[in-house]
């Protein structure tokens, strides 16, 4: 019968519902059976031990549901950048990015012949409207296009779409780094292009890197299917499958990626290098099963087995400054880490206890030497 | 352990200021915890994915009246709950599947033994031990134990009696104990040979 009460009491205490009656109770019940007491502390033990909890996959799952309010169209949060934008534009605008308070978008009407388009004339015979949509260094920002799909736009990174975007197809020029979460429709396919490579998708999420002084296009698939065609040779298409990474080296000069940008590829006149592409699996984490390419969305900036160079080049966008490695070796390190509240010096500081370097830091501008 | 104080300030704050960083502390707070015990009902994780989120849709436009529930841990429990059975008589799948049938799995018996002092052998006798209770006993145990909800939520939340919900939890912390040799001597003399080779 002891045994019995004493189960009752315990485990309302372990669960804080025992009275103080019942605890005094219970002491009582304890103290006449010491050879219980093993047992009590190593139930106690178990019952504190809280499971491990994954904050990054918590986070993963906070983003997806934001963006689903997005699609059902649920105000959330406060309207930060409506001023320079348009009335009719403003619902193509998710303004309600929580942590996009510090990103510029500049929505502006070009003319053909006065701005972008101006090296393509005859595909273009009449003035066209262009929406670009530019983030600067240290900020990133979320837009919504006419269709509902949805891209995240990184640090220093510019998308355009023309005003007929999804007339027939859907098509958007990203120079810089893009998450798409692109809305269904099979009617009319979503090409994105870059300097380097097109790509086209019917419905699905997937992230491309594409700045200009980068050495590699990247473009990895979360989920649906995409198909990649390299400008240097278009008639060979990749379909990549979902958790798939493709890079392409950006080896192209200059000159020509011009030249590409306009749709008119005469394969005779491209130079002769062999364009370098390979197809990687994206390699989840194992603690946390994120993925390093997409953490960005998430404002955090991770770098798996990154050269120190590799990483000051992500860093000069994350935090808008100019970084010097003047020791090659240093350069030559490879990290891994994960910065997300950090300011820039705590960053480098951060880096510090890895590889012994001194930094000098005036206004933007760092110098890293040994 | 999840109480709910913090929860009520944290909806205090969400309704009255339009607070975003409460919402998403709230949000990964519960997360978790609701979308495993959706599962456990819909046994699809991508279901209880969704119902998660409609909750906390729920939650954005319901925020001015959230701010007086006595027990949001239980509207939280509770809604989900509703929400699932929901899900399931749309799809004409089951209806109202009771306790029993629900798929619990508990986190916290998943832990690094020597972290608890413990032996590999008695980590391994006590996840069989939870995973062998009852299905309704451990559901109640890990509502209690993992998902913080008091006696009293529990009973309400699957419509049963206090005293049900006490001896259900004996029960389980009894069945526990006894991979921690407390009844040895009670048990049969040989009961400390047993263990497979």
């Amino acid at each position: 019968m002891s045994q019995e009460l004493f189960w009752v009491l315990f485990s309302k205490k372990l669960s804080g519902e025992a009275s103080a009656e019942e605890m005094g109770l219970l002491e009582n019940l304890i103290q006449q059976h010491p050879e219980w007491q093993y047992a009590i502390q190593n139930l106690e033990d178990l019952w504190k031990y809280q499971p491990y909890k994954d904050f990054v996959q918590e986070e993963d799952a906070y983003m997806l549901h934001l963006h689903r309010m997005a699609e059902l169209n649920i105000p959330f949060g406060e309207v930060a950048i409506e001023a320079e934008i348009p009335a009719k534009e403003r619902n193509r605008l998710v303004t309600k990015w929580y942590w996009a308070a510090a990103a510029v978008i500049a929505l502006v009407g070009l003319f053909a012949f006065g701005g972008l388009f101006n090296d393509e004339p005859e595909r273009n015979p009449i003035a066209q409207q262009v929406n670009e949509i530019t983030t600067r260094p240290g900020s990133k920002s979320k837009v919504q296009l006419p269709d509902g799909s949805v891209v995240w736009l990184n640090a220093g990174s510019k998308l355009t779409y023309n005003k007929d975007f999804g007339k027939e197809i859907r098509e958007v020029t990203l120079t810089g780094e893009g998450f798409f979460d692109v809305a269904k429709n099979k009617e009319k396919p979503f090409v994105i292009n870059t300097a380097t490579i097109s790509i086209k998708v019917l419905g699905t999420a997937f992230n491309v890197k594409a700045y200009p002084d980068d050495k590699q296009t990247e473009a990895s698939l979360i989920r649906g299917s995409i198909e990649v065609t390299i400008r240097s040779r278009p008639n060979d298409k990749i379909i990549l499958s979902p958790s798939e990474k493709l890079v392409v080296e950006n080896n192209v000069p200059k000159a020509d990626v011009r030249e590409m940008r306009t749709g008119y590829i005469e394969r005779t006149s491209l130079p002769v290098i062999s364009t370098l592409i390979s197809v990687n699996k994206l390699k989840y984490s194992p603690v946390d099963s994120t993925l390093a390419e997409t953490q960005w969305v998430n404002n955090k900036l991770v770098f798996r087995n990154e050269s120190f160079t590799e990483l000051a080049v992500r860093m000069e966008r994350w935090y808008d400054v100019a970084i010097d490695i003047t020791d090659e070796s240093i350069a030559e390190e490879r990290l891994n880490g994960i910065f997300e509240t950090e300011t820039i010096s705590q960053a480098l500081d951060a880096l510090k206890e890895t590889i012994p370097f001194q930094y000098e830091k005036t206004g933007n501008k760092i110098i890293i030497h040994r | 352990m999840l109480e709910n104080e913090p929860i009520k300030r944290l909806l205090s704050a969400i309704a009255f200021t339009n607070d975003q960083a409460a919402y998403k502390e709230l949000f990964l707070l519960l997360h978790g915890r609701l979308k495993q015990f959706a599962y456990s009902i819909l046994k699809s994780q991508e279901e209880a994915e969704e119902l998660v989120s409609d909750l906390f849709v729920k939650v954005w436009e319901k925020r001015d009246q959230l701010t007086t529930i006595d027990s949001p841990l239980l509207y939280f429990y509770a809604t989900a709950k509703n929400l699932a059975f929901n899900r399931l008589n749309k799809q004409k799948r089951q209806q109202n599947i009771r306790p029993e049938e629900w798929l619990v799995q508990l986190n916290s018996i998943y832990f690094d033994p020597e972290q608890l002092m413990m032996t590999e052998e008695m980590m391994r006798q006590i996840r069989q031990a939870v995973n062998n209770l009852p299905p309704r006993c451990r559901l109640i145990f890990k509502l209690v134990k993992e998902d913080g909800l008091k006696y009293k939520e529990v009973a309400e939340l699957l419509q049963l009696s206090i005293k049900t919900i006490e001896a259900q939890m004996a029960i389980a912390l009894r069945r526990i104990g006894k991979y921690m040799h407390m009844e040895v001597n009670q048990l049969s003399p040989d009961a400390n040979n047993v263990k497979k080779s």
